[in-house]
Parts: structure tokens; sequence; C-alpha cells
């Protein structure tokens, strides 16, 4: 046999090996036999010299089309059982998807914090600044200032916690609103979100909860701007489209005052065995009212020239409504089976 | 105050279901807090004669009754024995709706017909009376409807009444306010009596305190007929309004009160000695009330006492001594006026709170006294029988008259921000009672006295605000002409809830109140200065806490007890201490009059300084294991990588308090400055407060020195590959790998990134008494690191830490 016609052979033999090889490692035997150092073909390529001259010209190309051609086929085998083996491989690697992943912690806020970072946020937007105040408070800031003297029947309603003369518990935050205008002039924006406290204890009191205060002094403030601002508070809080409205109140330090109300927004009144309105269509939302004169003249404020609204508002119980939470005591027991539904 | 509806009818008309009216006044005079009901609410009540009456014959404690209801005659079985032939009852038929909301029906009772049921007092909202079936008058006539008689069905609206409306503790305060918001009429019983009784002069009266006491009038009815009862209407409304009906005498004086708000008391006349003292008791003296309790009282106690003794607690409470009785038979009436705040006093001092203490303890028109005083006179003679004396021994050395407040149109437009016409708000002036004069937009309101709250000018705008309807207030918004915001101090505190939450621990906030216990257990000094109250609710919170710990330790406690497994929580909030004033008297004027001396701080006057926390604690099982990650427990590391998280740049030396475990405790300083403490707690202080056998660990910090996320600065970086190298060192077990890191830092390589410990190991290839520290650490520079520079620079850290720490480097 002539050596091309060993070639051709050799080819047709190493093709099939190719071909019929089924994993990239059979494959790879396939080349070392076919094209390593010690293969047939390396063999003749190396011996062309040894030919007759006329047959060297012939030999020389139709080994190396030989070789071209089975490194090609190589080659696009490689590829084609390489991408079976990872397909293969992958389908190995698949997970169970419905496994849970990795914990990564879920934060809980307290839920009256929430809601008071809520307000909060809705007046800071509004330009409102948040003052604090402290929680040990003087008679004078906590009572007197606010239009409540010494002896005042409405200093009893406040069941206050004393702690040296002079000295009680803020039972609201309406002192920080006091020290406020007495730190600046008017224009007043603030609102004053803290910690209370009475001494009460009952199923729907507890001897410490929230009170989320607001001021506003400067000059032509009206009822009607109270009205706007607060019902859009409360829309922001609760759902947009509620209805509100005012009702006569009374609070020592605000002339008029008023009661706000907000439309149920479970029910908007039309479900009479509704839980969260019991039935009502409305919701207490907060007391407000125009400034005392009286008050402004304590901190130095002409209530001629200002005027001026103040609102209160109990973001414990607004959590309770917003949350739907039935108990305030569990605000304050610590307890993570409730802590961590928020 | 409880409003029978049917009473209010008296004095003005209205059109209006219930419903309606809890709307109308809810939203224009105070809220409304219930509605209740008595007697027949629907159906049919009507005067039956009874026929015959005897008892059951199948039941011992049954009767039986054949009654006329007016052309017909029907059998009732009763419960009661008290109807004989012959009486005239009140007989509910069948299908008619009781109070309760329960419905009659034609009954069998032990095998008998029964139509309807002859009515008890109680059952017809008369009376708590339910011994016997009602006897009516014999006038009534039968078959026609009882409430040709009086109402058999009564509703009650239980108004709210704001401090400042003592007006409104009445009746006709009520109706004026309904009249005025009705655009009606308001009808006042003009009181009227014959006199001719023993005349009241025989007495005497004398005020001694006329401070406490600005009106005080007494007046005598004699040939009063001992023992009546009061008409079936009077009593019905008493006992509708929410008072006990008692006897004629008694009852009158409560039914003017509750007509006109004005408390009355009731002397039997015979029982005084020489006349009426008004004054101050004396230190000790005691008096045995009414109630059977004997009271010491004090020399600012307003006494009402004859010549030799006490008689009543000036407006709280008779003593048993000159009380009215079944044989009283000449009484001396009292309608006075007191000082509101020392009635108050008085009541709390004492804790003894009335009815009448109540009303007085608000401020009563001194003025009402005379109407009061001719309506209880009026009663008194028409119910009793008795006689009124033609004079009335009268106090009242400086009668108030009604005062002028002028109101200018224009501000009330300003302060309600709606249009206010004048014709409008004369009209609603009015209403209320007030003279109205002035021009243009200037008027001038002459105030009834009995409207004590109205004062200035925005009392009566107030009053234009609530009776033209809040509902035309329009929602407006005001241009606030500043830039709001959340300090940046306030940003922190947020961003430091959110950074714990995120990290999984859960926010609480606790009471501030402790007890001794907590600094006992945690063996901190409770007598310095912790902040006491003066009234705990109990003992268990009589301290303010000086630190969050224990609040957060008997959280935890708590969470065990219901069977969690552990858990994280944590608080933001404020411990206190006291810090006694140097000069106590200038602390004292300033809590109690807000006068700050020139050369003073308030905060140094205070007398408590407060001081923001943060704190958590980490107890139990963290987090349980899941099937691809390790069980997390409590431990000082954990407690510590939240703190590094919180205060970048931290450092933690052993330290903190002594309820930390001794070995696993660090006091946190930044800058040098002390921020708190972190450790594992003390198993005998975790012991003490219910976490035995648990691990936990805590931490608290000043709130303010945290900054979970500090202000950035950019650094240039070159795109450079960085290179990283391990380095393995053996030291004496005590050198602290801190010092290692602290000695690798000093070295300030400019090139090294960053440096981290990946592993501390004891035991095995590592001799006794030594252990192996390894670290990695990140080179990068300007431009691509030769291995020279590196090792350059590894030298110098492997030299530093064999000649500062005797640290040996291993090879592997
Ligand atoms: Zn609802």
């Amino acid at each position: 046999m002539s050596v091309t016609g060993r070639i051709e052979e050799v080819k047709s033999e190493a093709l099939r090996a190719v071909a019929g090889a089924g994993s990239t490692a059979e494959l790879e035997n396939a080349r070392v036999k076919y094209l390593g150092r010690s293969a047939e073909l390396t063999d003749i390529k190396k011996s062309i010299g040894k030919l007759p001259p006329e047959d060297r010209k012939e030999v020389g190309r139709v080994s190396n089309v030989a070789s071209r051609e089975i490194e090609s086929a190589l080659a696009s085998r490689t590829k084609a059982l390489a991408a079976a083996e990872r397909e293969a491989r992958l389908r190995e690697e698949a997970v169970d998807v419905t496994l849970p992943g990795v914990p990564y912690p879920k934060g809980h806020l307290h839920p009256t914090l929430r809601v008071i970072d809520e307000v909060v946020d809705f007046f800071v937007g509004l330009g409102y600044r948040v003052a604090e105040g402290p929680e040990a408070e003087t008679d004078y800031y906590n009572f007197t200032a606010l239009n409540i003297p010494p002896g005042h029947p409405a200093r009893s309603e406040h069941d206050t916690f004393f702690l040296d003369e002079g000295l009680v518990l803020r039972t609201h935050t309406s002192p920080v609103q006091i020290r406020t205008m007495l730190e600046g002039e008017p224009p007043v924006y603030v609102v004053v979100p803290g910690r209370t406290y009475r001494r009460d204890s009952d199923p729907t009191h507890t001897p410490m909860f929230h009170q989320i205060e607001g001021l506003a002094v400067d000059r032509g403030l009206t009822l009607a701007h109270l009205k706007g601002t607060l019902a859009a508070m409360a829309r922001h809080v609760f759902g947009e489209g509620l209805k509100v409205r005012l009702r006569p109140g009374y609070f020592q330090f605000v002339e008029p005052g008023v009661e706000m109300d907000l439309s149920c927004f479970v029910c908007d009144g039309t479900d009479p065995n509704c839980k969260v309105c019991k039935g009502a269509g409305w919701l207490e939302m907060l007391g407000a009212g125009m400034v005392d004169p009286a008050v402004l003249e304590e901190v130095g404020y002409d209530p001629e020239e200002y005027t001026g609204f103040a609102f209160g508002m109990g973001p414990d119980r607004m959590a309770m409504v917003k949350y739907g939470i039935p108990d305030l005591r569990m605000f304050f027991e610590g307890d993570l089976r409730f802590l961590k539904q928020f | 105050m409880r409003v029978p509806l049917s009473w209010l009818r008296e004095y003005v008309d209205f059109d209006l279901s219930t419903g309606e009216l809890v709307e109308l006044i809810s939203l224009r005079v105070q809220e409304v807090d219930g509605v209740s009901r008595l007697g027949v609410l629907e159906g049919e009540v009507v005067v039956g004669e009874v026929v015959e009456f005897g008892p059951h014959p199948n039941a011992d404690r049954l009767s039986v009754a054949k009654v006329n209801l007016g052309g017909r005659e029907v059998q009732i079985v009763a419960g009661a024995p008290n109807p004989y032939p012959g009486a005239r009852v009140p007989v509910v038929l069948p299908g008619s709706v009781m109070a309760d909301g329960t419905k009659l029906k034609k009954a069998k009772l032990r095998g008998l017909e029964s139509y309807g049921m002859m009515m008890s007092e109680r059952e017809l909202g008369i009376s708590q009376e339910h011994t016997g079936i009602l006897l009516l008058d014999d006038t009534c006539e039968a078959g026609s409807p009882v409430e040709d008689y009086f109402p058999v069905g009564e509703t009650v609206l239980e108004i709210d009444v704001f401090p400042n409306r003592p007006d409104l503790w009445g009746m006709i305060g009520v109706a004026r306010e309904l009249a005025a918001l009705l655009h009606t009429e308001l009808r006042i019983p003009e009181p009227a009596f014959g006199t001719g009784g023993e005349p009241t002069e025989a007495y005497t009266l004398r005020v001694e305190a006329e401070d406490l006491c600005p009106r005080y009038d007494l007046r005598r009815v004699s040939g009063v007929e001992p023992g009546r009862v009061a008409p079936l209407e009077m009593r019905r409304r008493i006992f509708a309004a929410g008072m006990r009906p008692i006897n004629a005498v008694v009852d009158a004086t409560n039914y003017v009160m509750l007509e006109t708000g004005q408390p009355i008391h009731v002397f039997d006349a015979k029982l005084v000695r020489e006349g009426i003292v008004v004054r101050r008791a004396r230190s000790g003296e005691e008096i045995t009330l009414l109630d059977g309790s004997v009271r010491t009282l004090d020399e600012e106690m307003l006494l009402i006492a004859d010549e030799e003794r006490g008689l009543v607690i000036a407006g709280v409470m008779g003593a048993e001594e000159a009380e009215v009785g079944d044989e009283t038979t000449d009484v001396l009436v009292e309608v006075a006026n007191f000082d509101g705040r020392n009635i108050l006093e008085t009541s709390q001092k004492l804790g003894l709170r009335t009815d009448a203490s109540g009303r007085f303890e608000r401020g009563l028109d001194p003025n009402m006294v005379g109407y009061a005083m001719d309506r209880v006179t009026g009663l008194l003679a028409e119910e009793t029988g008795g006689r009124a004396a033609a004079d009335t021994l009268s106090h009242y050395p400086e009668p108030v008259v009604p005062w002028e407040v002028p109101l200018r149109l224009e501000r009330a437009k300003l302060l309600l921000g709606m249009p206010v016409e004048k014709e409008e708000a004369t009209g609603i002036l009015r209403s209320l009672g007030c003279e109205i004069q002035g021009e243009d937009g200037r008027l001038v309101a002459g105030v009834p006295t009995f409207r004590r709250d109205l004062r200035r000018e925005a009392d009566l705008i107030e009053e234009l605000g609530r009776l033209m309807g809040l509902d035309r207030v329009p929602e407006d918004l005001p241009g606030v002409p500043q830039p709001g915001g959340l300090t940046s101090g306030q940003r922190k505190t947020r961003l430091l809830r959110r950074t714990l939450a995120d990290l999984g621990l859960a926010e609480a906030i606790t009471y501030p109140f402790g007890p001794d216990r907590w600094w006992r257990d945690l063996g901190l000094d409770s007598h310095g200065d912790v902040v006491r109250l003066k009234n705990p609710l109990s003992q268990e919170g009589s301290n303010l806490r000086s630190t969050l710990l224990p609040g957060l330790l008997d959280a935890a406690a708590r969470n065990r007890a219901f069977g969690l497994r552990g858990g994280a929580l944590f608080e933001v909030g404020r411990v206190f201490l006291s810090n006694a004033p140097e000069d106590r008297d200038a602390s004292l004027r300033f809590r109690l009059t807000g006068e700050l001396p020139a050369s003073a701080s308030a905060s140094g006057l205070m007398g408590v300084q407060e001081y923001p926390r943060v704190g958590a604690v980490l107890a139990g099982i963290l987090q349980p294991a899941g099937w691809n990650v390790a069980e997390r427990r409590a431990g000082f590391f954990e407690a510590r990588g939240l703190v590094e998280r919180l205060v970048p740049g931290a450092t933690f030396e052993p330290g903190g308090g002594g309820f930390l475990h001794p070995g696993r405790r660090a006091a946190v300083r930044v800058d040098g400055v002390e921020a708190g403490w972190v450790g594992e707690l003390h198993p005998e202080v975790a012991g003490k407060f219910g976490l035995e056998g648990w691990p936990a660990a805590a931490f608290e910090l000043d709130a303010e020195i945290c900054e979970p996320d500090p202000e950035p600065r950019f650094e240039a970086y070159a795109n450079v590959p960085a290179v990283g190298r391990d380095l393995a060192v053996v030291v004496d077990r005590q050198v602290r790998v801190g010092d290692l890191l602290e000695g690798v830092r000093s070295l300030r390589s400019p090139l090294l990134k960053e440096l981290r410990v990946f592993d501390v190991y004891e035991g095995g290839q590592v001799p006794e008494g030594k252990k192996s520290v390894a670290l990695s650490f990140t080179f990068q520079g300007e431009e691509t690191l030769t291995d020279e520079t590196v090792n350059d620079e590894m030298g110098r850290v492997s030299g530093l830490l064999e000649a500062e720490f005797g640290a040996s480097v291993r090879t592997s």
C-alpha cells in the first residue's frame, strides 16, 4: 500500500475514534494515539525525508491535511463533549430550591416608635423641627407655665408621679413646647415625641405611655391651618382619602379646644360590628386647639401679633388601632412574641 | 352627667332621634359617652284594675290575678304578693320590649296562661324597688296608657362634662345649650310657694370663714309631714339621673341639685343648737359622718357647725348630728357657695369625694344660690306639706355681677379660620345668656354669672366656633417659613435603632421604674444617686433606673418563662441619676416658678440628670441551627461585635461592672472617653434575674457616643492588584491578640490595607502554655508590589512580633 493510502486509512480510523469518543478522557486518548509523539502519522511525517524526492511533496501535503482534519474533528468533538459534560454536571449540582436560604435577620422596631417615626417624618416634611426635653420635669414647666397653677383642679387629674419637691415625671410632653418657646422667637414649628408618665395602671392605662405633641406659632395661624395640618397627618399615617371631623374639646392650654376624629379606615362607618371603630364609623385621633393667649404671654410672645395651634396624640393608641393590638399593656413587657411581629 | 330625655323635654322642645341628639351634642357641646335605657323601650303599658287576686294553684311563690284592662279581662301570673282586688297596677302587654332587650311573650307559667306582666318600680325604671308590684293612684283609669301619668321608658344620655363647665352639671344648663343649638325657647321653672312657716330668724347665721364661703343662704321650712315619700315622677327622674330616691325632703334637694347643679343640704331644725356657724375646723377636730366614718379635720377645712358642734364638712358630707330623718318636721335648708379649690383639697385630704364635692370643686355660680333656694323651698312646701318661712338668712357680702368681655369679629375670624358674621355671632352669644352691645366689628358681651368659664375674648370665640359648627372650618396648610428636619443627634438615634433591628435584635420599651432588688442583685450602690419616686404605684417601682440592664433582664427572664429558648432585645432610652443642687432654695424656686438666677444653669438646678443610653441583652440561643447554619448562642463576642458595629474605633479593656463575668467583660472607650461596657453576665446575677444556666451577654453604651454610620471620607486607591499574605505566630498564652494587632498597626505601614485574625489555636502541635495566632495581611501600593517589597513588610512585622511579644513565626 502506498504511504498516502496508509495516511488516508489512519485518518479514517482517527476520525471514527474521535466521533466514537464518549468523554473528554477518551478523546484525549484518541488525540495521543493519532496525533501524539509516537503516533503513526507523526512517524510518517518524521520519515518524509527518507522518501523518494518525487513522493515527498505529495506525502507531506496529504499528511498535513490529515492532521488538520483530525485536529478539527477533535476540537469540535471536545467542545460538544465539554458542553454535554457541563450540562450533566450542572444537572448534578441542582439543589432543592424549596429549602430555606441562609437566614438574614429581620429587624423589629417597636410599634409605638414605628408610629412616632411616621408622624415625625410627616411633620419634618412640612418643615417642622423635632424638640425633646427632660422626662424628670419641674413643677413649673409641667403645670404652672401651662396654665395649671398650684391648686388647680386639673392637677389632680394628672395622677402625677412625684420625685423630689417641685420635681415630677412629666405627665405630658407639653413642657417641651414651653421650653421651646422660651428658647426662641416665633415662628415656631415643632413636633415633640416622648415618653410620659401617669400614676395609673389598669387594662387601658399604663404608668408610662407616649405622646406626640406639636406646636405652631406664627402670624396669622388659624383653626383651619390646624385642621388641614392634622387631617393631612392622619391620612399620611392611616391612609389617603380618610375624612376628619372636629368636636369641641377641653384642654387647659388651648382655647378654642377641639378633638379630631378620623373616619374608620377599615369600614368607613359601613359596618356596625367593625372591630376597629366599634361601629361608630369614627376613631378618636387627637386633641388640639389654638394656643391659649395666656400661654403665649407666659413665654413672652405677644398674643395680638402671634397666634398658634397645638396638638397632642397618643402613638401607643394609634399603634393599637393601626396594627390591631388589643391590649396597651403588651407594649411595655418586652415580650418577644409581641415585638417580633413588628 | 346623666340626662334623662323626658326630663330634658320639660325645659326645651326637640324633635330629634336619640342618634341625632347624640351626634348634635357630641359635635357641638361635649362628648356623649353613652346612652342607657330604662323601663319599657317599645310596646304598651296600660293601667290594669285587679279584679281577683289569689295564690297560684301549682306554685307556692306565685300568685295569679284577673285584671281588667278597660273593657277586657286577662289572667296574669305574678311573683309578688302585694296586689289586691281593686288595686291599680301597670301592665305591660305581650310584644313589648324591655330595657334589657327582651321581648315579652304570652307565656304559660306553671300551667297557667299569663297575658303580659304586672310591673315593679325597677321594671319601669323608677327605682331599684323590686319586692312588689307598683300600685298606682286610684284615680288612674283602667285601660288607659300609663304614659298618660308618667313615662314608662326612658333614654338617658351620659354626657362627659368638661371641668370648666359646671353649668352642664345641671339639667337646665344642658337644656340651655340645646335650645341655643336648635334656636328654640328655654323654659326655666318659676318657683312659687306661699309662706307662713316658722321664721328662719329664730336661728342665727354667722360666717366666720368668709374667704372660703362667698355666699351662705339659710331658710326654714316647718310643718313638714314626717316620713313622706316623694311623688313617683320625681323619684323616677332622680333614679334615671343616677341617684337613689330616699324620702321627700332629701329627694327635693337632690332633684334641685340635678336641675341646677347646685348642691343643697338640709338640717333637722330641731337638732340645730342656736344657729349655723360657718368656720374653719379646729386642728384635730373630729366628726362622725353619715357613712359612719370618723374624720379628723385640720384648720384649712371648712366646717358647717352650730354653736356647739360640727354638722357638715362643708360641701363634702354631713354628720349624723342634725341630719333629717323619718321624724323630722322642721328643716333648715342650706344653699351655699364654697371656694372650689378648698373643697377639692379637703376632699383629697380626706379621700372622700361625693356628688356635692365634685360639683363645688369646679367653682359654682353664687347667683345660682337664690334660684335653687326658691326652687327647693317650693318643692319642699309642695311635696312635704311644709310651710316656708317668709325670711331667708343670707350671707353674700360681695355679690357677683355679670362681667363684660370685648369681642372683635376680625379676631374671631382669624382664630377660627372662617368668616364670622355679626348677626350669627350675636345670636349665638345671646342664646347662651349673654347681653350683646357694640358697633361694627367690635362687640361687648355681658356674660351671665353661671358661665364662669367665659372670661376672655378667646373663650367667646370658642363658643362661636362650636355653635357655628366646627365642620364649617375649612382645611388649610400654613406655609412654614423654616427648614425642618431632624438634628444630627436625632438622625443618629434613629440609625442606631434601625441598625440594631437590622442586625436581628428586637426593640423593646421597658418601664424605667424598678425595685431596690435591681440594684442589690446587680451589686450596685442604691443609696447615693438613685432617683426615688415619692409615690410609686408599688414598691416594685419605687426607683428610676440608673441602667437599662435590669429592665431588659426582667424582660429576657419573662420570655424564658414563656418558653422561648433565647433572643436579643435592645432599648434606646434614658437613665436617671440624682444630682443634688448646691443651692437648694434656688433649685426649689426654679422648679416651682421657673425663676433662673443669672449665675446658675438650669440643668444644675433640676436635681436629676438624664442620660440617653442604648442597651441590649442577648440571652440563650440567639439563632437556632438551620440545615445550613450553625446555632448561635449569646456570648461575649456576639455582644462585642454589636458594640464594634455601633462604635467604630472603640477600644476594649478588661473592666465593666461586678455584675459581669470577671473574665469576660470589658470597658468600652472611644478616644479614651468612657463609652460603656460589654460582657457576659455573672452567673450569679443571671441566676438572680431568672436566667440561671443560660448564656447571657449584654452591653450598655452612651447613645450619643455611638456612630453607626460615621461620615465617610474618600481615599485614593490604585488600580493595581492587592497582595495577600498569611502569618502564624506562636506566643505565650497570656499575650493578648489585641496588643499584637496594635503592635502591627504601630508600624504604620503605608502598604498594609487590611489586617485580620483568622485563627487562634491552642493544643495539638502548639507547645503547652503557648498559643498560635494566625493573621492575614492585605498589601496594596500605588504600583504593583514586588515580592521583595511585600517580603520586606512581612519581615518588619515578624521582627516586631518577635521582639515585642516573643513570638516565634510558625513555618508550616
Ligand atoms: Zn370601622
